[in-house]
């Protein structure tokens, strides 16, 4: 039984770990677990995700100067009923690099954070509910650019149902008539 | 013989999962590395320029080839451009041809803008995943091919090489063809 399973394992490291493989899906960013966020039910609440990069590699940021640049960049899907709103990036680093010493590059690099504004509407039932989407960058190094990637990303939102019930009619006195 | 149901059950979920990673990998573009190419002949190739025109690899058989994967994105990219445009016209006489595939999700348009822009004077393709994939994958750009005239992989460099390397390999593609006269 052991043999059996130890060979099992050996057949599925190996056809799961082929060096190639690994070099072509390597993570040059990866993202921070994200914890969970409560936010009121027809407020707003920002969620702040958390993204590194490898060491002695940058991403552009949101806004890079050069136009053919491919940006950092957030696109999530959301449940019905809870709306994304502004997705608010950090500002990019000015940096040069070896390859271009005169020009400045607007980057990330290491950590850097991106806030997320969530706003369940106020039909959502209470609960955990999960996002995802993927952040779209294209990273280099000092000497080699790397094909445009996708980094999935999940984070959940626990919808409270607040302190106040949302708006209310006015009360109305029955016997006020004009 | 008794079998334990476990042990079959560990086996089917192997099997299982090998099938499904052996289709995937039979679907996925089947990559030579790039290191296996060097002393092999260049992997020919049929690509269009933005405009249209459809260029073959063996067209330029006879001559030294440049090959270079570049990108519209690819700022170590750009550095190198101009010392193409300087070294084609430098060693073009002597059958030099320097050709560049551009591995961009870009339109044609935009690819050509580009290559116009940074004033190419040399053939500018249109890159397909699977002449990357010929070429071992290209992974990082840019990423340079020097070919010989006999049409065979001389050496190749990834990321950013130096004016000078890049001046040497190409002499060394033009010699090739003198050695073996």
């Amino acid at each position: 039984m052991k043999n059996v399973l130890c060979a099992s394992a050996l057949l599925l490291s190996s056809a799961l770990a082929l060096p190639e493989d690994l070099a072509r899906s390597k993570a040059l960013v990866s993202m921070e677990p994200a914890g969970t966020t409560a936010i009121d039910r027809g407020k707003p609440g920002t969620v702040e995700l958390q993204f590194r990069v490898a060491r002695g590699f940058h991403v552009n940021s949101n806004q890079p100067k050069q136009e053919y640049l491919k940006k950092t960049e957030l696109k999530l899907d959301a449940p019905t009923d809870i709306v994304i709103g502004r997705t608010i990036y950090p500002p990019g680093e000015d940096r040069s690099f070896p390859f271009a010493p005169t020009d400045k590059l607007s980057v990330y690099s290491g950590d850097f954070a991106i806030g997320v504004v969530v706003r369940p509407l106020h039909s959502v039932l209470p609960a955990r509910y999960a996002i995802h989407g993927v952040l779209k960058y294209q990273a280099c190094d000092n000497a080699a650019c790397y094909p445009p990637k996708q980094l999935p990303v999940t984070f959940e939102v626990r919808v409270t149902r607040g302190q106040g019930r949302g708006k209310k009619n006015p009360r109305q006195s029955p016997h006020a008539h004009s | 013989m008794k079998r334990d149901p476990v042990i079959l059950i560990v086996v089917a979920m192997v099997i299982s999962v090998m099938l499904v990673l052996g289709v995937r990998r039979v679907h996925h573009l089947a990559v030579v590395p790039a290191g296996k190419l060097q002393g092999q002949p260049a992997p020919d190739f049929t690509l269009t320029t933005p405009e249209g025109k459809t260029l073959k690899l063996s067209d330029f058989h006879g001559k030294a080839v440049l090959l270079n994967f570049w990108a519209t994105w690819c700022e170590p990219c750009k550095v190198e451009m101009p010392w193409f445009v300087d070294l084609q016209k430098k060693y073009g006489p002597q059958g030099l041809q320097v050709l560049g595939i551009a591995m961009d999700d870009a339109s044609p348009n935009a690819i050509s803008t580009f290559a116009q822009k940074m004033g190419v004077n040399y053939p500018i393709l249109v890159g397909k995943e699977e002449v990357g994939a010929q070429y071992g994958g290209i992974d990082y750009l840019p990423s340079t091919f020097y070919i010989t005239r006999e049409g065979k992989v001389l050496d190749h460099v990834f990321g950013l090489a130096s004016r000078s390397e890049i001046e040497a390999n190409i002499e060394k593609a033009l010699r090739q063809q003198v050695a073996t006269k």
